[in-house]
């Protein structure tokens, strides 16, 4: 499972980033959320950012102390802490920035998608960010996609 | 500071010797005043008396957070912007949305105090605990939307929240606005002068840090109830999908949708400017202030036309009654684009749009003539006319150095009865909300401590009769006449437990609109938890009902400092004597004395000069108002 992202559903409210600051680091503090929404203000394009638990994972085949695995029950890439060396090589590998560096505990940290139940998705006011099997998400894609032709169809009276 | 919620140091910026302080957070005033607009009255009524003008160095512009600015609580990045008022001369405040609070709490402050006026144009750049003051020469004279970009070039950031001014600001325009992050503003009365008489084009702010919350469980379970609450309730739809141009039908339909200058309650147009009509030319994208589960933004794209490619964004209702009805104007797209000008040049949407409907109005009836304008013809709904008109009031040129006064001082610059024109309380513009038809809109005008303003009582629990919320807040007792527009009965309850409640909403740093008054799910006991979860503080529901009333009660007392009393709780004669027949078959007016006294009695102010008693005081904690104002109060 991942967190799957719609960012044309995305309103730049970055509600996602406080709740998930706020369980993981027990703060609202959006710098250390492990998703990010970028912006684009003017245009008012906003693209929210999160692992997408890669099935061959940069992160964790760089890892020299192997402190990434997979959760199987949940599907997340997991940092274990103590293990973590501090190297940051997984924050160098990941192309898409969603491994972080925490200086403070000099360790990096990642989305662990909350155990199974994202604070994240459960918070998102917009439905720019859902949690659900991929074939069902693929279907809402289609459907969306489908819309337009729906309401032709409808028109023109079958 | 012990107090979580808050980042507990602020900081002093005097602009005239280029010094940078940085001070702690006082714990006692936390507590009394507990931020945004009640610490920003409370240093104000310490350090700027009565003989300082608004314009010179002695002045303080004030950006304030609060302690649920940035936190979890829903649409937390509302900020307040505390000043002495250009265009009423007393005191002044504005409130913006947006993202600049939360960054500013992100990046280790809770205010930012400027004073004095720097040689020459400066901007404050904030990053991660420090700051400092910039050359801003190459930004003087540029529009709000250039200025933003190149600051973001220059600080290498897109990520950098801003408060700037444009050239309105620049040139002093008394009500000219402070615009954060583009298109949101710290909109009324005249904080954009202020900033310009500093030589301050901006502030620019980038932070890394968290908001504490002292007890993390409780503030979770309280916001989280907060926002599904907001998401579930009755008009979350609709606010959602059309924002504030959602009530354009809905305050036409009972005659409360100011039409040519106050003539009328009502515009024959109106579906043309209405919210269905604009979402369905127009809209192409919702977009949200930091932490706000509701959107009330909107991205709104013009296709065709003589304005085709413009592109706005927080386009709101008042700019559809100001530079719609109010000038007899159906056509959406110039007043998109009136919008557009506004918040570029750093203008109040309201105020600029009824110095110009005054202006029509002064046309209408031959006071003021086409050669009194430069030679422009102010007919009704001559938008070329009203661009052009603009254009001089943002550049102080010909005639629009005497508008960029504001319609109070224009008005009597202009004499020949122009001052029954000025649509205007204590020198501030009324905004979309016609108190003849919503009597308690015409209270909440009269009463408000910065001049005419619908956003300070906000009165909407009997807007269009909301009975369920009217219950469930003030119980049974009081119906039905408290969510009747019509009826001046609770009234001034409702007014001033509005005002108090305005006070504490922006004290605190969320959003009067998105939660608290228009989406009216949140109310003071869901505040006092949030706010005592968040911070640590003791306080209960009472608790926080006593600290709002301190906060408009200080306000009122700095007004007074200023001469201010019960004479000035007025409106315009229209308002008062002129009746609106789209309200009610038979006509309609406001009739404020029958709602004043109850206001004034359950103020604990004296009904003959307005003013709170030493008594009431004492019970606020206020003592110091009475060794300054002593004389002028009653025992």
């Amino acid at each position: 499972m991942r967190i799957q992202l719609n960012p044309e559903k995305c309103t730049g409210c970055q509600i996602c980033e406080e709740f998930c600051s706020f369980k993981h680091e027990g703060a609202v503090w959006p710098a250390r959320s492990r998703i990010s929404v970028l912006k684009w203000e003017q245009e008012g394009i906003f693209i929210p950012f999160v692992c997408q638990q890669c099935e061959r994972p940069a992160c964790a085949e760089v890892c020299p102390v192997g402190s990434i695995t997979r959760n199987e029950k949940t599907g997340a890439l997991e940092i274990d802490g103590a293990r973590c060396l501090g190297c940051k090589m997984c924050v160098t590998a990941c192309p898409f920035g969603a491994v972080s560096f925490d200086p403070d505990r000099g360790r990096a940290y990642k989305c662990d998608l909350c155990g199974g139940d994202p604070e994240c998705v459960k918070m998102c006011p917009t439905g720019a960010l859902t949690f659900d099997r991929e074939e069902k998400n693929a279907l809402a894609r289609k459907r969306q996609g489908a819309e337009k032709l729906a309401k032709y169809i409808e028109a023109i009276g079958r | 500071m012990r107090y979580q919620g808050y980042a507990g140091k602020y900081l002093e910026v005097d602009l005239t010797t280029a010094s940078i302080e940085e001070r702690p957070l006082d714990e006692a005033l936390a507590e009394s005043y507990l931020g945004g607009n009640g610490i920003g009255a409370k240093l104000l009524w310490d350090r700027v008396p009565e003989t300082v003008d608004p314009l010179s160095p002695d002045n303080l512009l004030i950006f304030s957070t609060g302690p649920l600015n940035g936190t979890l609580m829903p649409n937390s990045g509302r900020m307040e912007l505390i000043f002495k008022s250009p265009l009423t001369g007393i005191y002044g405040d504005s409130n913006s949305g947006g993202f600049l609070g939360p960054e500013l709490k992100f990046a280790g402050f809770d205010l930012v105090v400027f004073s004095g006026r720097s040689p020459n144009p400066v901007y404050l750049w904030i990053e991660d605990g420090r700051a400092e003051l910039r050359d801003a020469s190459h930004l003087w004279g540029k529009d709000t939307f250039e200025t933003e970009e190149l600051l973001q070039k220059e600080l290498r950031d897109p990520g950098i929240k801003v408060a700037l001014i444009g050239p309105a600001g620049e040139n002093l325009v008394r009500y000219a606005s402070v615009q954060a992050t583009t298109t949101r503003s710290f909109g009324r009365a005249g904080g954009g002068a202020v900033m310009g008489s500093k030589n301050l084009k901006a502030m620019a702010v980038r932070g890394f840090g968290p908001v504490r919350i002292a007890d993390p469980e409780r503030f979770y379970e309280v916001a989280t109830k907060a926002h599904f609450g907001i998401r579930k309730n009755d008009i979350y739809p609709a606010v959602t999908r059309y924002g504030t141009p959602g009530i354009v039908s809905i305050m036409n339909n009972i005659g409360r949708f100011p039409t040519k200058n106050f003539q009328l309650g009502g515009y024959e147009d109106v579906e043309k400017i209405n919210a269905e009509t604009l979402r369905e030319k127009h809209f192409v994208k919702d977009i949200a202030c930091f932490g706000c589960p509701v959107g009330c933004d909107k991205i709104y794209r013009v296709d065709e036309g003589p304005f085709a490619g413009l592109t706005v964004r927080s386009f709101e209702y008042e700019a559809i009654g100001g530079f719609g009805a109010s000038l007899l104007n159906p056509h959406l797209a110039s007043i998109l684009k009136a919008n557009d000008f506004c918040d570029r040049m750093g203008l109040d949407v309201i105020s600029a749009g009824r110095a110009i409907s005054f202006s029509m109005e002064l046309y209408q009836r031959g006071i003021l003539k086409k050669k009194d304008f430069d030679g422009l013809d102010l007919s009704w709904g001559n938008m070329d006319a009203v661009f052009e008109l603009l254009d001089r009031i943002t550049h102080r040129r010909g005639i629009g150095a005497l508008l960029a006064e504001g319609t109070r001082l224009a008005a009597a610059q202009i004499g020949h009865g122009a001052d029954h024109y000025a649509m205007e309380v204590k020198g501030q513009e009324i905004a979309a909300q016609d108190g003849r038809a919503q009597q308690s809109m015409g209270l909440a005008h009269a009463t408000s401590n910065r001049g005419a303003d619908h956003l300070k009582g906000f009165p909407t629990i009997d807007e269009t009769g909301y009975p369920t919320e009217a219950e469930r807040r003030y119980g049974q007792k009081y119906l039905p006449d408290m969510a009747d527009p019509r009826s001046t009965k609770h009234k001034g309850f409702l007014i001033k437990d509005g005002e108090d409640y305005a006070a504490v909403v922006d004290s605190v740093g969320t959003c009067k609109s998105g939660g608290n008054f228009v989406l009216a799910q949140i109310y003071w006991p869901d505040v006092a938890e949030a706010v005592r979860y968040a911070t640590g503080m003791e306080v209960d529901e009472g608790g926080l009902k006593r600290i709002g009333e301190r906060i408009y009660n200080l306000q009122r007392a700095y007004n007074a400092l200023h001469g201010m009393t019960r004479k000035d709780d007025r409106l315009p004669k229209r308002i008062l004597e002129e009746p609106n027949y789209q309200s009610t078959p038979e006509g309609s007016v406001c009739r404020l004395d029958e709602m004043l006294p109850e206001y004034y009695r359950l103020r604990g102010w004296d009904e003959e000069n307005g003013l709170p008693t030493q008594s009431r005081l004492r019970q606020l904690g206020l003592e110091d108002v009475i060794a300054r104002l002593g004389p002028k109060l009653k025992p």
